[in-house]
């Protein structure tokens, strides 16, 4: 029991990180089905199209292994760029392969998805080849703040980074929706997108508003996971594209707290079921739990109060 | 009378083409095949090992070919995936001009086209794929240049105990046909040697994530951690964060892991000492294989090893086709009954090449690699004592 124990700590970081990743992603998917009622499978491509913006910001900006600048302007830098490449594409999508199908059948509106996501796949695939992109990271943080102890759990910058940034982002979101009038707006329209036309929203705007939101936050993610993983490939966005729409699915698809609490939910189960099974059983302990929390809440955790939808 | 001829015409061109056993002039052309997964996260060692079988294509070439006729290798796809490995072994076997193919370099798919490629004699030289079965079960198209992992499996133990001194291993693995049965050989080796304080868990390549399984490692607290995955990305992966989680056992990672630009620099520091088995010993001692090296490093990147087997791989099938075709005309069972015939071939690798009755590597060997600063030192050779 004890080998257990030693290592409850050490995995919760793990699995904080992960899930705040997955989180990041699952809010993208859960803001377009909210207001659209459609499943973007090309969200998964938006996060890795996140994450070679990252590595390209920070290839350009590394000579011999060194930055050229301070390492928090270029992480800041790798973040904001990504962000708005991943919005811009976002943007790009729904304007050209969703718009003009949103009168059409739930079902077309989702197998453009999925031309979209094996479009953009093979684009990146065409331009930036199949190898794997190493980030070289550590001209970014000084050898004595790489990683620090608290008992025997180890703490590496990057994770406290990724926890941080994931955090600062959600909750810059939470305060959007609830405070600011573009937020009412995205709240009404999410109810009931006729009746909001009808009260003179611009929902054309508002959808372009979410995926430009959605979108930013997976490229957010992309380089996150770049940051802290240290590698990103054309086919990376499949996998973290599942994860993010399970851990939304099981938050309540169409809630964005429930987005965040079905991500964090998703990476601590992992880690944790690591802990005490065979790690060949991480991927179905993740997906029993999925499947338990459908049959006993088959909205999801946090998907029951419509009004909160969004 | 139309109709007559029509079935005469049908018949002569249904028996010219399948019926007589592939059997064709050599002036129709000759093409080679190079099965592999030119996509994804194994892209750089294949494109290396098409890349130096290419090599060995130009270099037959400029010497006029096989009875004066060009020699064109065709690429075959199968981005890690068997289905598609299954499309290419199709395609290939389709492919009336073809007599061999270099390939597949990864066990899975070996195994998923073994039938397809047999049925049509279709020779087929892997430099990779060193699942043991693969040669057990009877076909007689199936060579490999490089050991079976049983005697890799063996050779790593002893490594482990002999050189690394271990007590106490921690065996991570993909779950793909070569890794477990790498993971399962090595164990039934340190079991043999006295060793069975061993933790075996499984990893998923291209997962960019295993540190919820190395805390689970960490906590076993080995004196080796054997990583066996496919690639060297996944490796490099592994090695940073085991660092990073503060795991002192010797990181002994395997044959994929030997890519200086996708392991050691990739790890930014964290491979330094780190160990890497492989089946090709350090090409750059090799005087014989100079030449090739040059033109290899010349135009393409700086080689990792998976190169230099294929290159000699390739020349063994041309010159196995060059004897078939000395009568003018070549079928595919004559490339494979030549290439089974090979003894004593001395190309590059150091080693004379012989195939064992069931297309197995006669003698195999394993070297052991350590990183020190930018490169990989050979430190040790087993060979199964």
């Amino acid at each position: 029991m004890d080998i257990y124990l030693q290592q409850l700590p050490q995995q919760l970081v793990n699995g904080l990180t992960l899930g705040g990743v997955y989180a990041l992603i699952a809010i993208g998917y859960t803001m377009v089905y909210g207001i659209l009622g459609m499943l973007n499978f090309a969200h998964g491509e938006i996060y890795m199209i996140g994450g070679f913006t990252g590595w390209w910001v920070l290839h350009l900006l590394t000579r011999n292994n060194q930055v050229i600048m301070s390492a928090g302007l270029v992480i800041s830098l790798m973040i904001v760029l990504a962000m708005g490449v991943t919005g811009f594409v976002g943007i790009m999508t729904e304007r050209f392969a969703y718009r003009p199908l949103r009168n059409a059948p739930r079902m077309n509106l989702l197998l453009s998805a999925l031309g979209v996501s094996i479009f953009l796949q093979n684009l990146v695939l065409t331009y930036q080849g199949a190898k794997v992109r190493a980030f070289h990271i550590t001209s970014l943080i000084p050898e004595n703040i790489r990683v620090f102890h608290i008992g025997s759990t180890v703490f590496s910058f990057m994770r406290v980074l990724v926890i941080a940034v994931t955090f600062l982002l959600m909750g810059l979101l939470t305060i959007m929706i609830k405070k600011t009038k573009v937020g009412k707006a995205m709240r009404a329209t999410a109810q009931d997108i006729e009746a909001a036309a009808f009260m003179g929203i611009d929902v054309d705007r508002i959808v372009v508003v979410v995926f430009l939101i959605g979108s930013a936050l997976g490229g957010a993610a992309g380089v996150l996971v770049g940051l802290l993983f240290t590698q990103v490939d054309y086919y990376v966005g499949f996998q973290a594209g599942l994860k993010g729409f399970t851990a939304a699915v099981v938050g309540g698809i169409g809630s964005i707290q429930g987005a965040m609490v079905g991500g964090i939910l998703l990476g601590l189960t992992e880690s944790l079921a690591v802990t005490f099974l065979p790690s060949a059983y991480k991927d179905v302990v993740a997906f029993v739990i999925l499947i338990a929390v459908l049959i006993i809440r088959p909205r999801g955790l946090m998907g029951e109060k419509i009004q909160e939808k969004v | 009378m139309k109709k007559f001829l029509m079935i005469v015409l049908s018949l002569v061109l249904i028996f010219g083409v399948v019926g007589l056993g592939y059997s064709a002039d050599v002036k129709k052309g000759i093409h080679v095949g190079n099965a592999g997964a030119f996509t994804g996260d194994a892209a750089a060692p294949c494109m290396e090992i098409y890349n130096s079988a290419q090599i060995a294509v130009d270099e037959w070439n400029a010497k006029g070919g096989i009875k004066g006729v060009a020699i064109k290798q065709i690429m075959g796809d199968d981005a890690m995936d068997p289905a598609q490995g299954v499309n290419v072994a199709h395609k290939f076997v389709a492919d009336e001009l073809m007599y061999g193919v270099v390939g597949p370099p990864m066990s899975h798919i070996a195994q998923a086209t073994l039938k397809i490629y047999g049925a049509a004699d279709m020779a087929c030289i892997t430099t990779a794929a060193s699942k043991p079965d693969l040669t057990e079960q009877g076909y007689k198209h199936f060579f490999r240049v490089n050991a079976r992992n049983d005697a890799h499996g063996w050779n790593c133990a002893l490594f482990m105990k002999k050189i690394l001194n271990a007590q106490r291993v921690a065996i991570l693995n993909e779950k793909t046909a070569y890794n477990v049965n790498m993971a399962k050989e090595t164990i039934a080796g340190l079991n043999k040697l006295g060793i069975t304080d061993i933790m075996q868990e499984t990893i998923v390549g291209g997962a960019k994530d295993y540190s919820a399984v190395l805390t689970k490692v960490k906590a076993f607290n080995p004196d080796v951690l054997f990583f066996v995955a496919t690639t060297a990305p996944d490796s490099a992966i592994g090695v940073r964060q085991a660092k990073e989680l503060g795991i002192k056992a010797i990181y002994f990672g395997t044959e994929g892991a030997r890519d200086k630009k996708d392991f050691i620099q990739a790890a930014e520091g964290a491979a330094e000492g780190a160990y890497v088995y492989h089946f090709a010993p350090d090409i750059y001692s090799i005087s014989e294989a100079d030449d090739y090296v040059k033109k290899y490093e010349s135009t393409y990147e700086v080689l990792s090893g998976f190169g230099p087997p294929a290159y000699e791989a390739m020349n063994i099938l041309l010159t196995a086709i060059d004897k078939a075709a000395a009568d003018g005309d070549i079928s595919r069972k004559e490339v494979a009954q030549y290439l089974q015939k090979t003894e004593n071939y001395r190309g590059i690798l150091g080693f004379p090449v012989s195939f064992d009755a069931k297309g197995d590597l006669k003698g195999g060997a394993t070297y052991f690699f350590q990183v020190v600063g930018d490169d990989f030192k050979q430190v040790a050779v087993m060979t199964g004592k």
